[in-house]
């Protein structure tokens, strides 16, 4: 099968990201100076039962090289250790704390795809005019904008209309599922909206040179030539090649999007998986810093695998 | 008098620079074709020849600005400007361009990119589009099966009789070539020119060919017209071309090509480069590297009859005929 | 068509020596001129904050966030202190840390990209095989776990942010270096027998330069972002005061429900502002060094129809 080798080499190569994520988090956490304070037994207020079974589950006793092998295996059956603030497993913790943040990224990262590729394909279009004039700064400048403040100042700007802070009204007693629906819809917005605007602005930046790219090369010329109409070229020869370039470089944003999700989810209170950094930040909750910290790393790099493989199917090139 | 098939009348193409001011790319370009007859239009790059190409199908880019008229059976198509020219592409004229070029999509199939020609000119739908598709291939040489190829799992001589066939989907009148053979290896090149050649005669096409190489316009055209500095200097039969030039721009380029060199001659080179054509230029514009130039050329010269069916614009033939 | 695209080149830019190079951009092009005014006033602000600052840094001067009037053009923050004078001893921890950072990063990116580009073979390999990993892990969590553990200082920061924002200079660098190398006067060097230090800083690097300029005012940019988005996590010097520092305090102090809107927005406006010129700047550098842009063949604009007068060249 065409390109077998590629594929193949993209999924190694993923692989073996999470792999170094992984040693990092050990060696960052545990052999680096100053890891005195991380060890992971040291739950606070926590009873000798627990940390005698953490400190045999972790093999702390043992060699720093024995360690990280047992820190492999137990990281294999999921076990990340004891949150220090609730005294939960810190799996639990995360899980509960992804399905949080799922949806508000997934939303705001939808919507300024799809604003920002409409955009940039207006401003590549309109090329030389005041209207590309305009897209652009206006892309520039909300890629200019930190996103915490950014989402602050959505907060200014609709205090008292919508919701600016958590995911759900508390007051509101035993909700239908079409209120929780709707509450839960109010509370989603602003945090996503913030997301989609920072990401607009590159995604709008991303989009527009690309299609200045596809746009100056000689098949639109033939696809001119042909008599199809300018929107039918742009629609199927311009905008497929420039999903090349594209996909590439929003895999490369993906870590921007993380680092937005957590400033976002400090500004709302929204109860995810930057918040859950913020708060382990806050409280020197290691174990949960450390798996949240594994988390959206290897996050990142699943999304990065499915854009490579995305870029595979797109461009019938790619044949090793 | 009937009106020929393609007519062009002085046709002038601008080209806005950037940091202002412009470019007078084609300056005053006229010709016509007959149904079936072929014509070279030769020069070296940045003459202006592969532009006039352009500008005849409209493809000019936006920075281009362009006066005159291209006449096909007698009606102007490029007065409507681009949005008026779309039905005659592809129907009345089509193209095909240099065999380098990335002329093909290279994330779409070959079929896929005729089936589309043919569907938005409503010459065929589905299967229909799909299996003349097939005979289009096959009529350029290459197996009906491949159609569901990409373009890179094609040769670079495959690919350029897939263009081929591409521009002969929606049967149109008018053919221009712009150097469809560059880049070609030898081999490669006798074939495609063998091909363009049978496909003329077979489908009674009127060929413009765009090229810097002449012994590919010897093998394919009778007429030839030489350009320079954006305008034509001189037409009219190739052999009358090649024996009796009637501009030494037409000597010196007959000269410099090996291949239709004479005998042991040594093949020359035109030494210096044409003038810019950013600024007006003063006088005969081959002035500064002709071998021949004397006092009249300070006027600009224009093309005028020096035989039949030839013409120059060079001041040498006022002489001889004066 | 490759002709038709001859045609519409511009005549080459003078001034492409390469020390004019960077001026030259910088005054021809709208973009680069309005980004480097920016940056030109905000920097000279930060300098003279300790002669120009209309009050104490650390002294109040008015009540709790107190509204703008004539004597405090922005306002007072939750302790009182004059906006102003906070914005511009702020704008100078943040231009400090983006400029630390990015020379640690232009440091260790400059370094990889050098050795790997001009040595290539396994040295390249192994180079840009780590530099893949680091470019798909994320930089900001990263960052937070290092600056955490390590715990909170400016030297810190600057550390944390510099390690690991060199993948896309490492990467940037060692393409130009490979096509450096090749050129001819470099191969004679090398023929003559000049040492690999010596071609690379008297060859290389200057050939280099211009890129690695651009690359470097990209790079403040995204200091600058990571700073704002550490202190926000309370992961900043608590004893120096960012533009990153501002900001977050004024969110806890919930300058917002207290309507002092002003606490919160200036800051984030010269952040922007700052962000911005830096894209300005490095864009146009960057374009300007690699023009991509080529004629589009299709777009709103279509050439148009120019009225003929007459008849013949004369006429035109």
């Amino acid at each position: 099968m065409r390109g077998t080798d590629y594929v193949l080499k993209r999924i190694a190569f993923a692989i073996v990201t999470i792999f170094v994520a992984v040693s990092l988090n050990f060696v960052l956490f545990r052999l680096a100076p100053g890891t005195a304070v991380t060890n992971l037994a040291r739950v606070p207020h926590a009873t000798p039962a627990l940390r005698n079974a953490l400190k045999k589950q972790f093999g702390l006793d043992k060699s720093k090289s024995e360690q990280y092998v047992i820190y492999l295996e137990q990281l294999v059956h999921g076990n990340l250790g004891v949150s220090f603030e609730n005294e939960q497993p810190v799996s639990k913790n995360l899980r509960i704390a992804v399905i949080n943040t799922l949806p508000m990224v997934t939303i705001g990262t939808l919507f300024s795809i799809l604003i920002g590729t409409l955009t940039g394909v207006i401003a590549a279009w309109r090329r030389g005019t005041p209207t590309e004039a305009a897209t652009v700064s206006s892309a520039l400048g909300f890629y200019a904008m930190p996103t915490q403040w950014l989402g602050l100042m959505l907060i200014i700007a609709f205090a008292g209309v919508l919701p600016t802070g958590g995911m759900t009204n508390e007051f509101l007693l035993d909700p239908g599922f079409w209120q929780h629906l709707r509450d839960l819809a109010s509370h989603i917005l602003l945090p996503a909206l913030t997301l989609g605007l920072t990401l607009y602005g590159e995604y709008t930046l991303i989009v527009r040179s690309a299609m200045l790219e596809t746009l100056g090369e000689d098949y639109i010329l033939t696809a001119r030539a042909k008599g199809l109409r300018p929107w039918t070229i742009v629609r199927k020869h311009a905008l497929r090649n420039a999903m090349l370039p594209i996909t590439t470089l929003v895999a490369l944003s993906l870590g921007y999007i993380v680092a937005g999700a957590i400033l976002i989810e400090i500004v709302f209170s929204w109860p995810g998986v930057g918040r859950a950094v913020y708060l382990a930040v806050q409280e020197r909750d290691y174990p949960m810093l450390q798996g949240a910290f594994l988390l959206l790393t290897i996050s990142v790099v699943i999304c990065n695998l499915i854009a490579d493989l995305l870029y595979f199917k797109l461009d019938p090139r790619i044949t090793e | 008098m009937t009106a020929p098939l393609l007519e062009v009348e002085n046709l002038n193409v601008w080209f806005d620079l950037e940091g202002g001011g412009e470019l007078h790319a084609v300056q005053g370009v006229d010709f016509s074709l007959e149904p079936g007859e072929r014509m070279g239009l030769v020069g070296e790059s940045g003459c202006g020849k592969t532009t006039t190409a352009l500008a005849i199908m409209g493809l000019l880019p936006p920075s281009a600005s362009v006066a005159g008229r291209v006449l096909i059976d007698g009606e102007d198509i490029l007065a409507g400007g681009e949005a008026a020219m779309r039905p005659h592409r592809w129907v009345d004229i089509a193209i095909v361009f240099q065999g380098a070029m990335n002329a093909l999509n290279p994330v779409r199939t070959i079929g896929q990119q005729i089936v589309e020609s043919l569907e938005i000119h409503d010459r065929g739908k589905g299967a229909a589009a799909r299996a003349r598709t097939g005979e289009l291939l096959e009529s350029v040489g290459i197996p009906a099966a491949r159609a569901s190829r990409y373009p890179h799992e094609l040769s670079g001589g495959m690919r350029q009789r897939a263009a081929i066939a591409m521009a002969l989907s929606c049967s149109p009148r008018v053919l221009i070539a712009d150097e469809p053979t560059t880049a070609l290896d030898v081999m490669v090149q006798a074939q495609i020119l063998e091909l363009l050649d049978g496909l003329c005669n077979d489908f009674g096409l009127a060929l413009v060919l765009v090229t810097h190489d002449l012994p590919v316009v010897a093998q394919l055209c009778n007429h030839c017209s030489v350009m320079y500095a954006g305008e034509i200097v001189e037409r009219g039969p190739l052999d009358v071309l090649y024996h009796a030039p009637g501009h030494p721009y037409t000597r010196m380029l007959f000269a410099a090509s090996p291949d239709l060199g004479m005998g042991d001659a040594p093949v020359l080179s035109i030494p210096g480069a044409p003038p810019r054509l950013d600024r007006p230029i003063d006088g005969c514009p081959f002035r500064p590297r002709c071998d021949s130039s004397f006092a009249a050329c300070v006027e600009r010269p224009h093309l005028r009859g020096v035989g039949d069916d030839h013409a120059a614009a060079c001041h040498l033939n006022e002489m001889v005929t004066a | 068509m490759s002709e038709a695209s001859l045609l519409i080149e511009a005549p080459p830019e003078g001034g492409q020596n390469r020390r004019g190079f960077v001026l030259h951009t910088l005054r021809h092009r709208p973009a680069a001129v309005i980004g480097a005014t920016i940056l030109v006033l905000v920097a000279l602000g930060a300098i003279l904050a300790q002669w120009i600052a209309p009050y104490p840094l650390h002294q109040q001067v008015g009540p709790v966030f107190a509204h703008p009037s004539w004597h405090h053009l922005l306002g007072l923050d939750d302790g009182g202190i004059d906006m102003v004078t906070l914005l511009m001893w702020g704008a100078r921890v943040s231009l400090v840390v983006g400029f630390a950072a990015t020379l640690v990063s232009m440091a260790i990116g400059g370094a990889v990209g050098v050795l790997a580009g001009y040595f290539g073979g396994w040295v390249d390999t192994v180079l840009m095989r780590i530099t893949d990993y680091f470019l798909v892990l994320p930089d900001v969590p990263l960052m937070i776990v290092v600056a955490a553990i390590w715990g909170p200082s400016l030297f810190h920061i600057i550390i944390v942010i510099g390690i690991l924002l060199w993948t896309s200079t490492a990467r940037v660098i060692r393409a130009q270096v490979k096509s450096v190398r090749e050129r001819v006067y470099v191969k004679r060097a090398r023929a003559l027998g000049a040492g690999h230090t010596r071609i690379v800083f008297t060859h290389v690097l200057p050939q280099v330069a211009p890129l690695l300029i651009a690359n470097t005012v990209l790079t403040v940019a995204v200091a600058i972002f990571d700073e704002t988005a550490l202190s926000f996590l309370g992961l900043g010097d608590p004893s120096t005061t960012s533009l990153g520092k501002v900001i977050e305090n004024a969110f806890q102090r919930a300058a917002i429900s207290a309507g002092a809107w002003w606490a919160i927005v200036w800051p984030g406006v010269l952040v922007t502002l700052i962000i911005l010129g830096c894209s300005l700047v490095g864009g146009a550098l960057e374009d300007a060094l690699n023009p991509r842009l080529r004629v589009a063949h299709l777009g709103a604009r279509t050439f148009r129809l120019r009225p003929l007068v007459g008849r013949g060249q004369d006429a035109l």
